[in-house]
């Protein structure tokens, strides 16, 4: 492509009316995407540290942050047990997040009007509580004294007679579980959203055939339900993969307060927030740096997800003959 | 297409004409103001050592730069009774105001205060916002943040402002003065300190036949150590008395428990080569007594996340333990918060003087080693002043040596005989000059303060007077005298940029014994093991010794 056509076709687009419908999204992605990633990639070539702007960000270390980040994970004996803990949480959870979102939108489907609205807000409460309060509910149910909720149930149908400390005294599947069921309550209700606004654009003569055909529920799921959400179920995979990679939140509260085992409550992604904002020296130019990677394994896995779910096959152009 | 070419057109020259107008009536502006500063301005004073003389000359050099009104912030944190180290400031403002009115210099400083519970919170944010300017003017907290705020440049450098004050200066207990160097430089001021006494549950000594008598003395002189602590405890439990036998602080090693290091022999300093130490023996026993403790019941297995106001004062409090490692300011402290469930009434409140004195004995942290005299752990707190104090107030670029000259008063002012006395009689902190200790002795002086008739500015008052109506008495006076002696034992943990680091690692090896998780040599070989994961750490941290084979405890 010569420069001129490289131009013209730009210019083209900015004359477009595609570029005035995209222009909102394109200047979010810029100002909250491209540019932290612009910043990040910066700062991980620097020795920031304790957000010392002034007398860092001028200096240029190299790849000393990135020496720094493989020297810790072959050193550190804390690392190997937060990447084993990202890889389980992400897995469990997507995998609980897609399936329990699935299952809820058809569950829903085949439900009366009624009860399927009181089911989905029941399924996003988790979504729309706030996440300290949120988090705070189940700690008091996972505590690991005799005033966690279910130590307390456990106790008194005399399951067990002195309370287990969930998060911190099964290692590592305590804390595993914890997390995952924290934020696998939170996910789902994603799932359920997207599926059930596609399910509610299948058209209804393809349900009302089978039915007259004398379809059961279970065969209209798998032959139909099923095979017209392929391609949410490849966004909600894609996309909850890389949330779930990069988040925090939920979690970060649950090893602060002592809930779950530092080590192997933390994720990733946590790793990187305590290294910039709770560590006693805030390393940002090696936060900057694991973010970055970070950021390159999360592309690749959004690829290599979108190849393996058959992405490309899915928005191939019609060939006309159909 | 072409409403869209319209539109540009015409939001361009909109745009063009906006633009120019900017430019050039902020240039205008920008003369305008060049002119008046240039011709004008009072930028330093230069400092007497006289305080009345200085601050007159500053209120009159700010009268004549046009400045009306200083704004200034402090921050800090702690102990609900220690808000002096906010309103310290604002009383010394209130008073410099006074003296700026006598005179009529018509300037006046208007301080904004936050206090929070954590005063690790306060430096974080610090840290955090400093580069934003919106970090305080002023922070009190402790003097181990000064080598990170320094070597960072986010403190200003008190050294030539004190070279003019040495009879200020003079005033301190040289021991605190020396905490609040880094690399030669004086970077803070002495706020208060504390000891960190080991406090004895009378009743439940008594309970269990255990005889307090000469037992300060017998700590002071190595006979009484961690060994035999350790067995009064067992005998406590057994007994049925208490079902703890000791209790501590939650979540950090530094500083209380720092203290188990130096009651082994070990040492977390080297002055020689200015590394930070690890001495492997030492940790390796504190370990193996906080172990045995959890092991037999008598310490919980989940010390490192109790929660302060909840479980660990009304466990203390409520006679749940023999021993506690704490503070000074918790003897006041335990006055003012509700933390005592009354047998009679099953309400919560706060002890009153007298039940304090009557339920708790201090003595100071046992040694582990026979022989080897008690200690305590002193934190002096530090006002510190922001390198860019008087960020927020106008013309600062020409200003700013006028206003850090300002700052530095205000905390002269702050460290008022009569300030630093409050603020030890309410909060149970050691005073950090020798005219407040005197005055603490002054009863006349005292009494006024009880009876709230000492000159404070309404705003200081107002908000320490519930807690001096809870605290200051005969009782806790005497209780600050009877401490004082600490100080001759007392310890400190390293000004390193790298320290704060080496005390989080103790606090998650700590954890993870307790927890049963690692045993004290594996806690011990986790620490080394992430002191050479990180190369930063590595090349600031000496490794010495070796865990000691066939130590055994008690």
């Amino acid at each position: 492509m010569t420069k001129t056509n490289l131009f013209s076709k730009i210019k083209n687009f900015i004359h477009s009316d595609a570029f005035i419908f995209l222009l909102p999204a394109i200047i979010l992605i810029i100002v909250f995407y491209l540019i932290p990633i612009v910043v990040s990639v910066y700062m991980s070539f620097t020795p920031l540290k304790n957000w010392n702007i002034a007398r860092y960000i001028h200096e240029f270390v190299g790849f000393e942050n990135y020496w720094r980040f493989l020297y810790m994970v072959t050193h550190d004996p804390t690392v190997r047990p937060i990447f084993i803990t990202t890889v389980v949480f992400i897995l469990i959870t997507l995998a609980i997040n897609v399936l329990g979102g699935l299952g809820l939108a058809i569950a829903t489907f085949f439900m009366g009007e009624r009860e399927a609205s009181s089911t989905q807000l029941l399924w996003l409460l988790p979504r729309m509580t706030p996440i300290a309060v949120y988090s705070m509910i189940w700690y008091y149910f996972f505590h690991g004294s005799e005033i966690g909720t279910l130590n307390s149930i456990l106790m008194s149908l005399g399951i067990i007679h002195n309370p287990i400390d969930w998060g911190q005294s099964i290692i590592p599947w305590g804390p595993w579980m914890i997390i995952i069921f924290v934020n696998g309550l939170v996910g789902v209700s994603y799932g359920m959203i997207v599926f059930t606004s596609a399910i509610s654009n299948i058209p209804k003569e393809l349900v009302i055939a089978a039915r007259v055909d004398g379809a059961s529920n279970w065969s209209i799921t798998k032959n139909i339900l099923i095979p017209l959400l392929k391609w949410h179920i490849v966004y909600v995979t894609t996309w909850q993969m890389l949330s779930l990679l990069t988040t925090y939140d939920h979690i970060f509260l649950l090893v602060e307060w002592g809930l779950v085992n530092r080590y192997y409550g933390t994720t990733w992604a946590l790793y990187i927030y305590n290294m910039a904002f709770t560590a006693a020296e805030k390393d940002l130019g090696l936060a900057a740096a694991t973010g970055v990677i970070l950021v390159i394994v999360g592309a690749i896995l959004g690829l290599l997800a979108l190849k393996i779910l058959g992405f490309e096959k899915m928005v191939k152009e019609p060939r006309g003959d159909i | 297409m072409k409403y869209y070419r319209a539109l540009s057109k015409t939001a361009g020259i909109v745009i063009a004409i906006i633009i120019i107008i900017g430019i050039v009536a902020g240039a205008y502006y920008y003369i305008s103001q060049q002119q008046i500063t240039t011709t004008k301005l009072i930028t330093f004073v230069p400092l007497t050592g006289d305080f009345n003389k200085d601050i007159i000359n500053i209120g009159k050099a700010l009268e004549q730069d046009g400045i009306k009104t200083v704004q200034l912030s402090v921050w800090s944190g702690g102990d609900p009774n220690s808000v002096m180290r906010i309103y310290g400031v604002v009383e010394a403002a209130y008073r410099i105001n006074n003296i700026w009115k006598q005179n009529n210099i018509n300037v006046e400083i208007k301080v904004t205060t936050r206090y929070v519970s954590n005063p690790n919170d306060v430096y974080e944010d610090y840290i955090n916002k400093w580069s934003l300017g919106q970090a305080p003017d002023i922070m009190a907290n402790g003097y181990t943040y000064i080598a990170s705020l320094a070597s960072e440049g986010y403190i200003l450098d008190l050294t030539p402002y004190l070279n003019n004050y040495t009879s200020f200066l003079n005033q301190f207990y040289p021991t605190l003065l020396d905490a609040m160097r880094w690399n030669g430089k004086i970077y803070g001021i002495p706020q208060d300190t504390e000891a960190r006494p080991l406090y004895i549950r009378k009743d439940v000594a008594a309970c269990a036949g255990l005889d307090l008598t000469g037992l300060v003395e017998k700590i002071e002189n190595g006979q009484f150590t961690w060994s035999d602590l350790y067995r009064w405890a067992l005998k406590v439990k057994e007994s049925g008395c208490a079902p703890w036998g000791l209790i501590h602080r939650k979540g950090s090693a530094h500083p209380d428990l720092i203290q188990f290091i130096y009651a082994f022999g070990g040492k977390l300093y080297d002055e020689k080569t200015g590394k930070l130490v690890f001495d492997k023996a030492a940790v390796y026993k504190w370990f193996v007594v906080e172990k045995t403790f959890a092991d037999h019941g008598l310490l919980p297995h989940d010390m490192m996340s109790w929660d302060w106001a909840k479980q660990i004062h009304p466990t203390v409090v409520d006679g749940k333990t023999l021993s506690f490692i704490g503070g000074t300011w918790h003897w006041f402290e335990w006055q003012t918060k509700a933390y005592y469930t009354d047998p009679k009434t099953g309400q919560q409140r706060p002890l009153t003087a007298e039940e304090v004195h009557k339920f708790f004995y201090y003595t100071l942290f046992p040694s582990g080693i026979k022989g080897k005299p008690g200690l305590t752990l002193s934190q002096p707190f530090a006002w510190m002043i922001n390198s860019k104090a008087g960020e927020q107030n106008p013309n600062y670029d020409k200003l700013k040596d006028l206003y850090h000259e300002l700052v530095f008063l205000v905390v002269v002012k702050a460290s008022d005989p009569d300030i630093v006395a409050i603020h030890s009689l309410i909060s149970g902190h050691l005073p950090v000059t020798k005219t407040a200790a005197e005055l603490i002795k002054n009863q006349t002086w005292v009494n006024e303060l009880k009876n709230l008739k000492v000159k404070l500015a309404p705003e200081v008052l107002n908000n320490i007077k519930n807690i001096i109506e809870k605290t200051v008495n005969p009782l806790n006076v005497q209780f600050l005298a009877n401490v004082t002696y600490m100080l001759e034992y007392t310890t400190f943990t390293p000004k390193h940029p790298q320290y704060p680091k080496l005390a989080s690692l103790f606090a998650e090896a700590l954890d993870q014994v307790l927890r049963d998780k690692m045993t004290p040599a594996q806690a011990v070989n986790y620490i080394v093991e992430k002191i050479n994961a990180d190369p930063d750490l590595k090349k600031s941290v000496e490794i010495i010794g070796e865990i000691p084979q066939n130590w055994i405890f008690p």
